[in-house]
């Protein structure tokens, strides 16, 4: 099976030994990490120990990471990942970090695009599941847009710096009309 | 050592589960409704969950008590995917039709006391299915629980199949937060 995907504009890949510094870039922009919620990484030390672990969660079947190449550029400009692979109940958690100038539903339509069709159709998953803060109205918009179903929220699922952090959980079906119009359509949110 | 604690409610006790326990805990677990569930609960089920109970509780990953009225168990209060960090706990209620509702309630609310004063917990959510919960459902309801979210098909039920999930949450902060009977959350 190959994990390695690509998409009109993008490489969508797993990382290797050379992109610390780009791992480091990315989460290192309070940009991308400030509605997960989590701080920005302060040292490049703390991307090393990112890589490491996302490839010890790969190992363990309980993640895949993604690093996302633009094309023409060459730039990392975002990393997608799927957390939580539950295989008992075929579903996973859609997670992404990306620079704000690609979060848009062009950009992101394609490469959520991407590995959703890997997680349907090679992983044979059932549900995929985005869990985003009300507050980032930017993915909240793009999820609803994409053809997510918002399925209600998680309350104080996490405590960050003394406050207690509601998610709102989002969800496509394999079986849902939005993913079945997305593969006639070759991608998602095209009407 | 003792990882389970005896505590009382109005109208009985929930305890730690024994061995004595094995036949009511194989006539609780007949629901089919259970996730991943493909055969009848077995005496050998039973007595796999009685120390499986032991193990959770001592490294804090869950708990369950039998919820004994008048001698007898008529009940199970459960608890799964405790997160001590994260201070929440998923719970599960399952009960022979002899115990009743204000037993229920009653029960489960000195169990989230006690939980909230000695371990912290503050965040306890339940989840029910969308037919076949409803007396579960009413129960939680009237300890204060709201529902949060409808998830769909987030339990597999067969190979092929899957089934709508309701998440009920209920948040505390301080033990007088419970509410009491007649008041709402």
């Amino acid at each position: 099976m190959n994990w390695n995907l690509n998409t009109e504009h993008y490489y969508v890949r797993f990382a290797h030994e050379e992109d610390i510094p780009n791992i480091y870039a990315l989460l290192g922009s309070n940009e991308v990490v400030k509605n997960h919620p989590k701080n920005p990484m302060v040292v490049e030390a703390q991307a090393m120990d990112e890589a490491r672990r996302m490839v010890m969660q790969f190992e363990a079947k309980e993640a895949a990471f993604w690093l996302v190449e633009e094309k023409s550029t060459g730039k990392v400009v975002a990393r997608l990942s799927f957390q939580k692979f539950n295989w008992v109940s075929a579903s996973a958690q859609l997670r992404v970090d990306v620079f704000s100038d690609h979060k848009t539903q062009s950009v992101l339509s394609e490469l959520i695009y991407a590995v959703a069709t890997l997680a349907y159709e090679d992983l044979s998953l059932h549900r995929i599941e985005w869990l985003l803060l009300e507050s980032d109205h930017s993915l909240v918009d793009l999820a609803k847009a994409l053809g997510f179903n918002h399925d209600g929220q998680l309350l104080s699922f996490l405590e960050f710096e003394g406050s207690w952090i509601d998610y709102q959980v989002f969800s496509l079906l394999k079986t849902d009309t939005a993913w079945q119009q997305a593969i006639k359509n070759h991608g998602l949110g095209k009407s | 050592m003792k990882f389970v604690a005896n505590v009382d409610f109005n109208g009985g006790q929930l305890r730690p589960l024994d061995q004595s326990d094995v036949d009511t805990i194989v006539k609780l677990y007949q629901k089919q409704t259970l996730a991943g569930q493909s055969t009848t609960a077995s005496t050998e089920h039973a007595e796999r969950m009685i120390t499986l109970s032991v193990q959770m509780a001592a490294t804090q990953r869950g708990l369950m008590w039998a919820m004994e009225v008048d001698g007898q168990m008529l009940g199970m209060l459960s608890l799964y995917d405790w997160q001590p960090t994260s201070l929440k706990t998923l719970m599960r209620l399952d009960v022979l039709p002899e115990i009743t509702q204000l037993q229920q309630v009653e029960a489960l609310r000195a169990g989230m006391d006690y939980l909230l004063k000695k371990y912290h917990l503050r965040n306890f959510s339940f989840h029910c299915l969308p037919t076949g919960d409803e007396a579960v459902i009413n129960v939680i309801e009237q300890v204060g629980f709201t529902q949060q979210a409808y998830l769909r098909d987030f339990r597999r039920t067969s190979q092929t199949e899957f089934s709508d999930i309701l998440v009920f949450n209920q948040i505390l902060t301080t033990v007088s937060e419970t509410p009491h009977e007649g008041e709402s959350a």
